[in-house]
């Protein structure tokens, strides 16, 4: 793109002032106005402000791709066409406030219910409408500059400085979670955090930032040991043993840092990770549908439901909200781990009842009839008709605690070890089916569903199996949302659950099982800690699908295999696989291909 | 772009950072040190312990309501009160926050989201802070039941709604030691409702529409079945979807019942909906609705519709007709949010923080440092010990179920007379004060 | 378990008999010796089960319903006005629908955020409809009044439309299929996020003139007017849509590109303009139902695309996906079964609150059409699997 005219950069600078004049009609600029993030200075508002303009700055600079050869854009060069953006950037922003206010806000604001005074005198630094558009200008052109100039910074520069402001950033947004951590672990904490602004202090600030920096420059020497090691061990047989052990060491570090984590980080945040549980449970059940099986599943939330409601109808009770009397739903009252087994045996049961009618149909059908059934289940969950059974829209309460010799689970740090606990066995249980014949003829079908049935691959079955499956990891997710609440509400079952498991799935790329852990943790988890942007949490998930769709459809963790059939497509198709070359080569540059695995089995008649 | 792993980098961070404060706190040695001082109660063996205020610090408390989302107005508007509450802690609304015993008020705001799982995070934020010393929420009934009264209880953290009027949140049974709250209870608000269409509208048979939220549930019910004791008779109940917009077969299946009375406590948007369908389809039915619909946005959407509309609300006009409400307390919610009171709950919001204060002051030990010790057990047992409390929704003495509005005056204004902004603000039609033991 | 699923696998090659190669079956019929339940087409089993189960749930439903008592009993002319309300309803989602089938028709995706196609028309109109209802204009010239929303609605929801298709789904046009459906969730999800950031998450009441409010006798039946209203333009508007693909240049090209892109392109056919016309005759015709839709209920929020949106995919699937006279079809008798169809199946049977099913009952037409008959009522029984 840098390689073209003026006019080019001018358009993205004026694609970047139509962002900015979008997040300032939704109110992400002037509801946030007061979120202190470091010291009264910066707030969320100036931060969005400036990463429009960086961010534009930046994009521009990234290396071209001229005939298969990646050509890094010379810095002066980057910054110049940061900063020609920048400006087009602020110029369209500011000529839209001055226009505003020209027009009279009021009247504005009769339609966009975010355009106010405050706004205006926000974006143009207060002064008159015409000089603060200018200023804008200015400070945008030097943020552009400042993004293009950056991008193409020495490696060594940029990491730490990367890793410096983004920790500040970070422990900014969690102005909420951290500080209360802090008081549980009985530390001190207005070093770091001033009761006054909220935000952080620029003591705090300062020191966050030289922590990281100094984490990132030693990281970075230790990876470069690491390479000499590497190199100088030679030969291959060196390495694994020294590998082994090192791995072995990381390995169990890291199991007791997450068996420790909901002790050092608090309730809070152990309760966000509870949530993060349940969800990745749906993510993994989902995971075996669309990222193993290839079929396009609209409705989880049925499976959710189906758990979590099946669950309370074993040991729970509908509650008369008149009286205050609560009934056991079944009469049932079953302990937590003999209603498990129930819980699971059902959904699969259900997974293959409605699976069997709807398999043949192709995938966006498929998908449409799936949220059609997931729909019905929120009809019916609140309707008068089953009111008696699950307590319609007063839901069910009394659930139980999942006691285990009388050790309940529903506090958060509790709860936790038993998310835990599960998400590691459906992880488990995933890796090794993956692994398997049956995850082959998953990875057969998915490929291509006529050869693999030329191949003697049972499709129906394996497509039952895998929804019967999925199901039933997924029921386990909402059997542990019913515990850790404790009362279930139709409410919880909406069809926006579907769409936020699928796209965690998504997020964190299709068929790979580390991907649901980290699509779980940035879209469950960030919403849980940052809950101030509530508002603003489903606007971002929209975007991020679309985004993901169009930039890296392989996810955050992609799975090897995954990705390259993805990528296969891609080259087969020109005008996709342009967007995403350079991606590409990011990422082989990340991730090591392990060696093909042997096609074995059925896959050979 | 935030790639991953800078995320990750930072978790690490933090963690170095967390160490890094550990040991500059480790210097301090010691926590702020136990109460004791005047009065009988030892913070280290009562139950539940105490709240420790260091000498500089501000007294916490929390608010967990509903700040976002399509029910906003509701929990912005008692976040206004109890924000109006701290002003007046000094004896007058000017716009400074006053002191409660020489420390200042800090709110620490959370959101209930008006579901299960907003009142679980928001109650677990607010239980994991040591420093809160008591929450006014939650806005929806959904939030506490079950889920952040319980949470907030296990603590011994009392919980003081200004709005939610669930029946059972204060029945024997799911009632929670720690909670309570100034909002009328929905059963009296119902038997109100069925006495009016009695008697006043001489309705001999009702039918009745409720959604999927528990409020409209506990209301319709507490219509009915004191509209049947009342010797009326139910020809249907129905339930809808909040989120529909068609509800004429609804109503058309209603009507072949043939009621005089149609009694549909639901939410803005749908009870707009109803107002205008109802009119085509059931010209000759009375229509009455209640305080989730008595909107401006109502009175808006629905247009003429709405005109001759009956909806039952905790009687403003009561203490509207109080001075300190109609020349304070209204003037400075003007003054300090732009706006007339957007909802109904704000005073009771109000008088909830300033029964909290008062208890606090009762039961608040001073230590000589200038530190306060508040036990929570005895400030959860002086607030519900609150007996005759003149406060601007009315006389407060709580129940030991946790119900301090125990005689409510529950109003019923003809649309376009309602209390609101755009309406013309006339007196209500029927008024009738009932405590709870006289309804069923 | 597994034994028992594996029955299925007969069910569907016997039923569809696709072509394989010979070797290949018989090499499977030699080396499998099926056991008895693996003969029987569980599938088959399902499906009839199914089937039957359904037909006797609307005939006894609806013997009972008729046969109550005369206390309970509805009046005909409470039937007569769940008809006109359904045939009303129907028109406005046989419009939307119309979206969605030419679209699929062209591109073979599924449009998800169609809906919100809809929604921001009925929405942006709202400030023009409010300012006249307020300055008078919209009943002193009711017409001009409602042409000009009309117009609004139309551009916001072609606008709307066209930028889906130039920022979603153009990059991902030759993405596998669940690519650019995922998109479309991702966008129905941001449209209607960001039209609740501007204009608020309230409900907006939406002026309706005078004149079409109250009821018009026809044949001596009373209608309402707006309903009578809503079935003309609809009427109108969808014969002129099919001139518009049998007669006209533009038609052609839109079918040509239907039938095969690449063969389309290579006749000189310029393909993106002419999905770019076909996204903006779907938002044309969004628009206009959202100003319908809106006169109607006099209401818009920015959640009131996602359930007529369904509804009308569903009647675009009901009728066959893909046609015109399908979509108007499908969507009328969806308008009726919405409307009619619990009070007549479910009121019989006692249960409380039939019409709080009622969004069930579309979502079961909808998985029995695909499951019984994929290509639609009027659809060319195109095969489901490509």
């Amino acid at each position: 793109m840098t390689g073209q005219p003026m006019s080019s950069w001018i358009r993205a600078g004026l694609a970047a002032a139509a962002t900015s004049i979008f997040l300032a009609a939704v109110g992400l600029i002037e509801r946030f106005r007061d979120l202190n993030l470091v010291g009264e200075e910066v707030t969320f508002a100036g931060l969005v402000m400036a990463v429009v303009p960086f961010g534009v700055g930046y994009v521009l600079a990234r290396p071209r791709i001229e005939r298969g050869e990646r050509r890094e854009v010379p810095l002066p060069r980057a910054a110049l066409v940061g900063a020609v953006a920048g400006i087009a950037a602020g110029l369209g922003f500011g000529a839209a406030a001055v226009a505003v206010d020209a027009f009279g806000v009021d009247r504005v604001r009769a339609v966009f219910l975010n355009v106010t005074e405050g706004l205006i005198e926000l974006v143009t630094f207060g002064l008159p409408p015409v000089a603060g558009a200018g200023v804008l200008a200015v400070m945008s052109g030097a943020l552009g500059a400042l993004g293009g100039a950056y991008r193409r910074s020495p490696e060594r520069w940029r990491r730490p400085l990367g890793t410096a402001v983004v920790a500040v950033l970070v422990l900014g947004f969690l102005q909420r979670i951290v500080p209360i951590a802090l008081d549980q672990l009985n530390l001190e904490r207005d070093w770091l955090y001033s009761r006054r602004t909220g935000g952080l202090t620029w003591p705090g600030a300062a020191l966050a930032a030289v922590v990281a920096v100094l984490a990132s420059v030693v990281k970075a020497r230790l990876a470069e040991r690491w390479r000499d090691l590497a190199d100088r061990g030679g030969s291959e047989g060196a390495e694994p043993f020294g590998g082994l052990r090192l791995r072995t060491a990381l390995f169990v570090a890291g199991l007791i840092g997450v068996a420790a984590l909901p002790q050092v980080v608090g309730s809070v945040v152990s309760e966000v990770l509870g949530t993060v549980m349940v969800f990745a449970l749906l993510g993994l059940g989902l995971n075996i549908v669309v990222g193993y099986a290839g079929l396009l599943d609209l409705g989880y939330v049925f499976f959710f439901a189906t758990g979590a409601y099946t669950l309370a109808l074993l040991t729970g009770a509908t509650l008369n909200t008149f009286t205050g009397q609560a009934e056991p739903a079944l009469s049932a009252e079953l302990g937590f781990y003999l209603a498990i087994p129930i819980v699971i045996a059902l959904a699969a049961a259900t997974g293959l009842l409605i699976g069997a009618p709807v398999l043949r149909l192709r995938g966006d059908y498929l998908a449409l009839v799936t949220l059609g059934l997931g729909e019905m289940v929120t009809v019916l969950v609140k309707s008068p008709w089953l009111t008696p059974l699950v307590g319609g829209p007063n839901g069910m309460r009394n659930v139980t605690d999942a006691a285990l010799f009388g050790f309940g689970f529903r506090s958060p740090q509790h709860f936790y070890y038993l998310g835990l606990a599960f998400v590691l066995l459906a992880l488990v249980v995933s890796h090794r089916l993956a692994a398997s014949r049956i995850g082959r003829a998953w990875t057969a079908m998915r490929e291509d569903e006529q050869i693999a049935d030329a191949m003697g691959v049972n499709v129906v079955r394996y497509k039952l199996l895998a929804f019967a499956m999925g199901g039933a990891i997924g029921s386990l997710g909402g059997a542990l949302f019913a515990v850790k609440i404790g009362s279930l509400t139709p409410a919880s079952f909406e069809v926006i659950v579907s769409i936020q498991v699928l796209g965690l799935v998504i997020l964190g790329g299709l068929g790979s099982l580390p991907g649901v852990v980290v699509g779980a943790l940035v879209l469950v988890g960030l919403p849980g800690l940052l809950r101030e942007f509530e508002e603003y949490r489903f606007l971002a998930y929209g975007a991020a699908l679309v985004g993901i769709m169009a930039l890296r459809p392989q996810g955050l963790v992609p799975n090897v295999r995954r990705m390259r059939e993805l990528r296969e497509e891609e080259r087969a198709q020109d005008a996709w696989a342009r967007a995403s070359i350079a991606q590409e080569r990011e990422d082989e540059e990340e991730y090591e291909e392990p060696p093909v695995e042997p096609a074995g089995g059925e896959l050979r008649p | 772009m935030l790639e991953g792993r800078s995320v990750v980098r930072a978790l690490a961070l933090l963690a170095v950072l967390s160490l890094v404060a550990a040991s500059c706190a480790g210097g301090d040695g010691g926590d702020a040190g136990g109460g004791g001082g005047d009065g009988a109660i030892d913070c280290a063996t009562v139950e539940f312990g105490c709240v420790e205020v260091g000498p500089d610090d501000p007294i916490n408390i929390g608010t967990l309501l509903v700040i976002s989302g399509a029910d906003a107005t509701l929990g912005q508007d008692s976040q206004n009160g109890v924000r109006l509450a701290v002003d007046y802690l000094d004896g007058a609304f000017d716009g400074q926050d006053g002191t409660l015993l020489d420390h200042p008020v800090k709110l620490t705001n959370e959101d209930d989201l008006c579901s299960a799982e907003g009142g679980q995070a928001g109650a677990t934020a607010l239980a994991a802070d040591p420093t809160i010393v008591a929450v006014i929420g939650t806005s929806c009934s959904s939030a506490a039941l079950g889920v952040a009264d319980t949470i907030l209880s296990e603590k011994g953290i009392l919980l003081f709604s200004p709005s939610n009027t669930n029946p059972a949140l204060t029945a024997e049974g799911t009632h929670q030691p720690f909670y309570a709250r100034t909002a009328h209870n929905d059963r009296i608000q119902g038997a109100i409702v069925a006495e009016f269409a009695l008697n006043e509208l001489g309705g001999k048979s009702a039918a009745t529409i409720a959604d999927e939220s528990p409020y409209t549930q506990g209301l319709t019910a507490a219509f009915e079945v004191n509209f049947e004791a009342g010797g009326g008779t139910i020809t249907g109940s129905e339930q809808i979807n909040s989120e529909d917009t068609d509800f004429t077969s609804v109503l058309e299946s209603l009507k072949a019942g043939d009621p005089d009375v149609l009694y549909f406590p639901v939410f803005v948007a749908a009870c707009s909906l109803i107002i205008k369908q109802a009119r085509d389809i059931m010209p000759d039915v009375e229509l009455v609705t209640s305080d989730g619909c008595l909107s401006s946005d109502t009175l808006k959407n629905a247009g003429d519709a709405v005109n001759g509309v009956f909806a039952s609300s905790p009687d403003i006009s009561v203490f509207q007709g109080d001075p300190f409400y109609a020349d304070e307390f209204v003037p400075a919610y003007k003054e300090a949010f732009g706006t007339a009171p957007i909802s109904v709950f704000h005073a009771h919001a109000f008088d909830a923080a300033n029964v909290l204060f008062d208890a606090i002051e009762q039961v608040a030990i001073r230590n000589d440092d200038g530190s306060l010790s508040i036990p929570r057990q005895a400030l959860r047992d002086a607030v519900f010990a609150t007996e005759g409390y003149d406060g601007v929704t009315g006389t407060i003495t709580c129940t030991e179920l946790g119900d301090c509005a125990t005689d409510v005056t529950i109003g019923i204004f003809e649309a376009p007379g309602w209390p609101v902004e755009g309406g013309t603000d006339e007196p209500a039609v029927y008024s009738d004060t009932k405590s709870l033991d006289e309804v069923l | 378990m597994l034994g028992a699923v594996g029955g299925f696998a007969h069910g569907p090659h016997a039923e569809e008999g696709e072509p394989r190669s010979a070797a290949v079956t018989t090499t499977r019929v030699l080396a499998v010796r099926l056991r008895w339940y693996e003969r029987v087409p569980w599938r088959r089993v399902v499906l009839v089960v199914l089937g039957v189960a359904i037909v006797a749930v609307v005939v006894v439903g609806t013997m009972k319903t008729l046969g109550l008592p005369e206390a309970q009993r509805y009046t005909g002319q409470n039937w007569i006005n769940f008809v006109a309300r359904g045939i009303s309803q129907g028109a406005i989602l046989a419009m939307i629908a119309i979206g969605y089938s030419l679209v699929y028709g062209i591109l073979k995706m599924i449009n998800f955020a169609h809906g919100e196609v809809f929604m921001a028309g009925a929405f942006s109109s709202l400030f023009f409809a409010d300012a006249y209802a307020r300055s008078g204009f919209l009943d002193r010239h009711p017409v001009a009044a409602t042409l000009i929303c009309v117009a609004v609605a139309v551009a916001a929801s072609v606008l709307t439309a066209i930028l889906l298709e130039r920022l979603a789904y153009r990059p991902l046009r030759s993405a596998p299929r669940l690519v650019p459906l995922i998109a479309a969730v991702g966008a129905s999800l941001f449209l209607q996020n960001a039209f609740r950031g501007f204009f608020g998450p309230q409900p907006r009441g939406y002026p309706r003139p005078q004149v079409l409010g109250g009821q018009l006798s026809i044949l001596g039946v009373p209608f309402q007017r707006m309903q009578v209203l809503v079935f003309v333009v609809a009427a109108l508007s969808i014969v002129a849509l099919t001139f518009l693909v049998t007669r006209t240049k533009t038609g052609r090209s839109m079918r040509a590109v239907a039938e095969d892109r690449e063969i389309a392109s290579l006749m000189g056919i310029d393909v993106d303009r002419t999905i770019v016309v076909t996204f903006a005759i779907g938002g044309v015709f969004a628009g206009i139902a959202g100003v319908l839709y809106a006169m109607t209920f006099e209401q818009v929020q920015f959640t009131m695309g996602f359930r007529p949106g369904i509804a009308a995919f569903t009647a675009a699937v009901l009728g066959g996906i893909g046609s015109i006279s399908g979509a108007a079809l499908g969507g009328l008798l969806i308008g009726l079964l919405l409307n009619v169809g619990p009070a007549l199946f479910l009121t019989g049977f006692g249960i409380p609150s039939p019409f709080s099913l009622r969004d069930a009952f579309v979502f079961l037409v909808l998985v029995l059409v695909l499951v019984f008959r994929p290509g639609g009522l009027l659809g060319t029984g195109e095969p489901e699997k490509v």
